[in-house]
C-alpha cells in the first residue's frame, strides 16, 4: 500500500468514526454499568432497549462492562476514593453495600425514582441498600428463601413432602429420612447439610425467627434470644436431632456439596430462589426429575413464612455526568421495578421478583421440567405470606465474615453455645470500633 | 549545545542511568511512592482522600487488640516454616536427580512439575476443593496406601494450614527445581570427577560438594520461599473462595490486610498490618544474609 493510499484511508477511518460518535451524541445518552454476573449485564441493556422503544425522544445506550465480584468491588472501592474511574452504574452485591457506606457515600439516592412504585413492590426489599433513610440501590430479585426437596429420598423413607408445614414436621420427617444406610455407625443420608463458612443456613433461621443482625433503628442485635434461639436450633439439627451435617466442603457453593446432593446423601436444604439455577447449572439432571420446591417449614401460626437471602443492588455513582442523573434515575426504577421488567427477571435471570403482582404472570406459572415438571412458583408464592425483613447497617460486611469464618464453624464444629459465639463476635465488633447494645 | 548534551548522554557513567531511567520511573512511581504512602498512611483514620487525620500510634494499637491477628500471625508463621520444610529439600533433590542424568525423558518430567506455575490458580482452586473433598483424592490415596481415615480436610480448621501447604508445594516445587537447577549448571563437572577417582560414593558427593557450592543458590531460595510464605495470600484466597477458611484456620496476614482494607474500609490499621509484616519479613531477611554471611566478605 503506498503511502498516499494509507493516509487517504486513515482519514477515511477517522472521518467516519467521528460521524457515527457525533451521530451516537446527538441522540442517545451513554450510560456505563459494571456488573461482575455477566446476565446482569445483558439483563439491564434489554431493559435500555425496552427503554427506548417506550422513550425514543430520550434513548440510553448502555453499556456494561463484566469484571470478576471481588475485583469488580475493589476497584469500585479505590475509583469512589479516589474521585475518578468509577462508572455511572454499579452493581454491589449485598454483603459489599455497606463497606460503601463507611466515610464519605458516593452514591445518588433514588428515593424519588423508587417512589411510584413503592407500593407494588415487596418495600424491605430496599433496606440492605439504604443508609441515612435513603434508598441508593435497587435489587435484581426478592431472594426469598425456599426449601428444596429430593423426593425420591422422602419418598424412601416413607415420608410425603406436602406433609412437612412446620419444623416440627420437618425434624419429625428428617428423622425417618436420616439413615445409616451401610451400617457403619455414621448416616449416609441427612435430612440437611448446614453451612459453616456461608451465612445462609444461619441468617435465615435467625430472620425467620424475628433476629438478625441489625434491626430497623439500625442497632446491631446480635446477641438477641431470638438469635441465640436461631442457633440453637442449628446446633439441635446436628446434635439433639441428629438430621443434619455440616455441609460438604463448609458451603452450598462447594463443589463437594454439589456432590452429595447429585448423589442423593442431602434430602433437602433451604436456600433463597436463586439457589434453583445452581441445579441444572451445578448438577446431575437425574436430580431434575425429583426435585421440587416448596414453602420454608414455619415455626409458629402467624409468624414469619419466609425472608430473604444475599443479592445485587444497582446503584448510581457520584462519578455521573450531573446532566444524566435524572435519566439515570428513572431507567434504573424503570429496569427493575416496572411490571415487564420485573417479568424479565424470572424470564431472562430465573430470578424471584420484587413486585407482588406479578406472580399471577402466566410467564411465571409455567411448568418446569428441571423441578419434577411442577410450577415452582404457586409454592414460592405461597411463603411470601409474611417476608421477614433484613435490616443492614454499617458493620454488615464485618458480621458476615464473623460467621463464615469463626462463628457458624465453632457452633456446629466445636459444639460452642450460641450465646458464646454471639458473645464472642460482639467483642470482636467492638475491637472493630462498632457500636454494640448498652 | 546539542553535541554537549549527546557527550554528555554518551559519557560512560550517565548512559546506565538513562538505560534505567524507565525502570526506575516505574520502580518509584508504583513501588516507592506507595510504600512510602502506606507508611504515612499507617498513622492516619483514612477514609478516603478527603477525610483523613492523623492519630498517631492508635492503628498500631488497634492492630494488636485484633483476635484476628494474633491468629493470622501464628498461622503464617507456621505456613512459612511448613512451606521452608518441604520447599527447599524437595526441590532439592529433585533438582539433583533430574541433572544427575539417571531420569530418562528428565526434560517432560521437568515441564510437567513446571506446568502448576502456568495453571490458571481459579481452575487449580476448583481442582484442589475436589481433591481434598471428603471422598476426594487426597483421602482416597491416604486410606489406600496407609490406612489413614479420611479427613475433612476443607472443614476442619486445623486441616486448612497442611491444605494449604499441599497447594503450595503443587505450585512452587517446579519453580524452585528450576532455582536449583540453573545453581546446579554451574557447578564444575571436574568436582565430580576427581571425587568419583576418589572412591566417594553418590551421598558424599552431594553431601560435600553439591550443597557447599549450591549455598547462594540456596539462601535465595530460603529468602524468596520466606517472603512468600509471609505474604502467602493466591492459595487461601482461591481455595476458600476469598476467606480464611473453616473458623479462619487459613487466615493470613496479607488476607486479614486485604479484609481489613476492603471490607472494613479501615486502610489506616491495614496500613500498619502491612508495615509491621514488612518488619518481620526484614527482621527474617537479615538474620540470614548474616547467618549465611552473604554481607561483605563472600562473593
Amino acid at each position: 500500500m503506498s503511502k498516499s493510499r494509507f493516509l487517504m484511508l486513515l482519514f477515511s477511518l477517522t472521518f467516519i468514526l467521528g460521524s457515527i460518535s457525533v451521530v451516537s451524541a446527538q441522540t442517545a445518552t451513554d450510560l456505563s454499568l459494571w456488573v461482575f454476573v455477566d446476565r446482569h449485564g445483558l439483563f439491564m441493556q434489554h431493559q435500555a432497549e425496552r427503554w427506548n422503544e417506550i422513550n425514543p425522544d430520550r434513548p440510553i445506550n448502555l453499556t456494561y462492562e463484566q469484571i470478576e465480584y471481588t475485583q469488580m468491588h475493589d476497584n469500585l472501592l479505590a475509583s469512589l476514593l479516589v474521585g475518578t474511574g468509577a462508572p455511572d452504574l454499579a452493581d454491589v452485591e449485598i454483603k459489599k453495600f455497606a463497606t460503601f457506606t463507611k466515610g464519605v457515600l458516593h452514591f445518588i439516592p433514588l428515593d424519588d425514582a423508587i417512589a411510584p412504585y413503592r407500593s407494588d413492590i415487596i418495600e424491605s426489599r430496599l433496606a440492605p441498600y439504604s443508609a441515612n433513610g435513603h434508598n441508593y440501590g435497587i435489587d435484581y430479585h426478592l431472594g426469598s428463601f425456599v426449601m428444596y426437596y429430593n423426593t425420591a429420598i422422602l419418598e424412601a423413607a416413607g415420608v410425603d413432602v406436602d406433609s412437612i408445614h412446620t419444623w416440627d414436621d420437618y425434624i419429625a420427617a428428617g428423622q425417618q429420612v436420616t439413615q445409616d444406610t451401610d451400617g457403619d455407625g455414621t448416616p449416609d443420608v441427612y435430612m440437611t447439610s448446614l453451612e459453616t463458612t456461608d451465612i445462609f443456613s444461619a441468617y435465615a433461621l435467625m430472620l425467620m425467627m424475628g433476629g438478625g443482625t441489625y434491626n430497623a433503628e439500625g442497632q446491631i442485635i446480635l446477641d438477641s434470644p431470638e438469635n441465640v434461639a436461631a442457633l440453637q436450633f442449628m446446633q439441635d439439627l446436628v446434635y439433639e436431632y441428629g438430621i443434619a451435617r455440616a455441609a460438604s466442603g463448609g458451603g452450598h457453593h462447594a463443589p463437594d456439596h454439589y456432590v452429595d446432593l447429585t448423589e442423593g446423601r442431602i434430602a433437602s436444604l433451604w436456600m433463597p430462589q436463586w439457589y434453583m439455577t445452581r441445579f441444572p447449572d451445578n448438577m446431575s439432571s437425574e436430580l431434575a426429575a425429583v426435585e421440587v420446591v416448596r414453602p420454608m417449614p414455619i415455626f409458629e401460626e402467624g409468624g414469619y413464612t419466609t425472608t430473604m437471602g444475599g443479592g445485587t443492588g444497582t446503584v448510581i455513582t457520584d462519578q455521573i455526568d450531573p446532566s444524566k442523573i435524572a435519566l439515570a434515575q428513572e431507567f434504573l426504577a424503570f429496569a427493575k421495578l416496572t411490571y415487564e421488567a420485573n417479568v424479565s427477571l424470572w424470564t431472562d435471570l430465573g430470578f424471584d421478583p420484587m413486585r407482588v403482582d406479578v406472580y399471577e404472570d402466566p410467564a411465571l406459572l409455567i411448568a418446569m421440567d428441571d423441578f419434577s415438571g411442577e410450577v415452582p412458583f404457586t409454592y414460592i408464592q405461597a411463603g411470601l405470606a409474611n417476608v421477614a425483613p433484613e435490616y443492614t447497617g454499617p458493620f454488615y460486611p464485618e458480621i458476615a465474615t464473623i460467621f463464615q469464618t469463626t462463628a457458624l464453624y465453632d457452633l456446629i464444629e466445636n459444639q460452642k453455645a450460641p450465646e458464646e459465639v454471639l458473645a464472642a463476635a460482639l467483642a470482636e465488633l467492638q475491637a472493630m470500633g462498632a457500636e454494640v447494645g448498652g | 549545545m546539542l553535541r554537549s548534551i549527546v557527550a554528555v548522554l554518551n559519557h560512560k557513567k550517565v548512559v546506565p542511568l538513562v538505560f534505567l531511567i524507565p525502570f526506575l520511573t516505574i520502580f518509584v512511581l508504583f513501588k516507592v511512592y506507595p510504600v512510602i504512602l502506606a507508611v504515612i498512611m499507617s498513622f492516619q483514620n483514612f477514609q478516603g482522600i478527603t477525610s483523613q487525620e492523623w492519630v498517631g500510634l492508635t492503628n498500631y494499637e488497634n492492630v494488636f487488640e485484633l483476635v484476628r491477628f494474633n491468629q493470622a500471625l501464628a498461622n503464617t508463621t507456621i505456613y512459612t516454616i511448613g512451606t521452608l520444610l518441604i520447599l527447599i529439600p524437595l526441590p532439592l533433590i529433585l533438582a539433583v536427580l533430574l541433572d544427575s542424568g539417571r531420569v530418562v525423558q528428565s526434560t517432560v518430567f521437568r515441564t510437567l512439575i513446571f506446568l502448576p506455575a502456568l495453571t490458571s490458580l481459579v481452575v487449580a482452586g476448583t481442582v484442589f476443593r475436589l481433591i481434598l473433598a471428603e471422598d476426594g483424592f487426597l483421602n482416597l490415596f491416604l486410606s489406600s496406601t496407609f490406612g489413614i481415615q479420611p479427613q475433612r480436610w476443607l472443614e476442619i480448621s486445623n486441616l486448612s494450614l497442611p491444605s494449604l501447604i499441599l497447594v503450595a508445594t503443587w505450585r512452587w516445587t517446579g519453580i524452585n527445581i528450576l532455582y536449583f537447577n540453573s545453581g546446579l549448571v554451574n557447578i564444575p563437572r571436574e568436582l565430580y570427577e576427581a571425587a568419583v577417582i576418589d572412591g566417594a560414593n553418590a551421598f558424599q558427593m552431594f553431601w560435600r560438594i553439591t550443597l557447599p557450592l549450591l549455598r547462594p543458590t540456596t539462601l535465595f531460595v530460603i529468602v524468596l520461599s520466606i517472603i512468600g510464605g509471609f505474604q502467602v495470600f493466591v492459595e487461601p484466597f482461591i481455595l476458600y473462595t476469598g476467606g480464611g477458611g473453616p473458623g479462619d484456620g487459613g487466615l493470613t496476614m496479607a488476607l486479614l490486610i486485604y479484609r481489613t482494607a476492603f471490607t472494613s474500609f479501615n486502610f489506616g490499621t491495614a496500613a500498619a498490618m502491612g508495615v509491621i509484616l514488612a518488619g518481620i519479613i526484614l527482621v527474617f531477611s537479615l538474620i540470614q544474609f548474616r547467618f549465611f554471611g552473604t554481607f561483605g566478605r563472600e562473593e
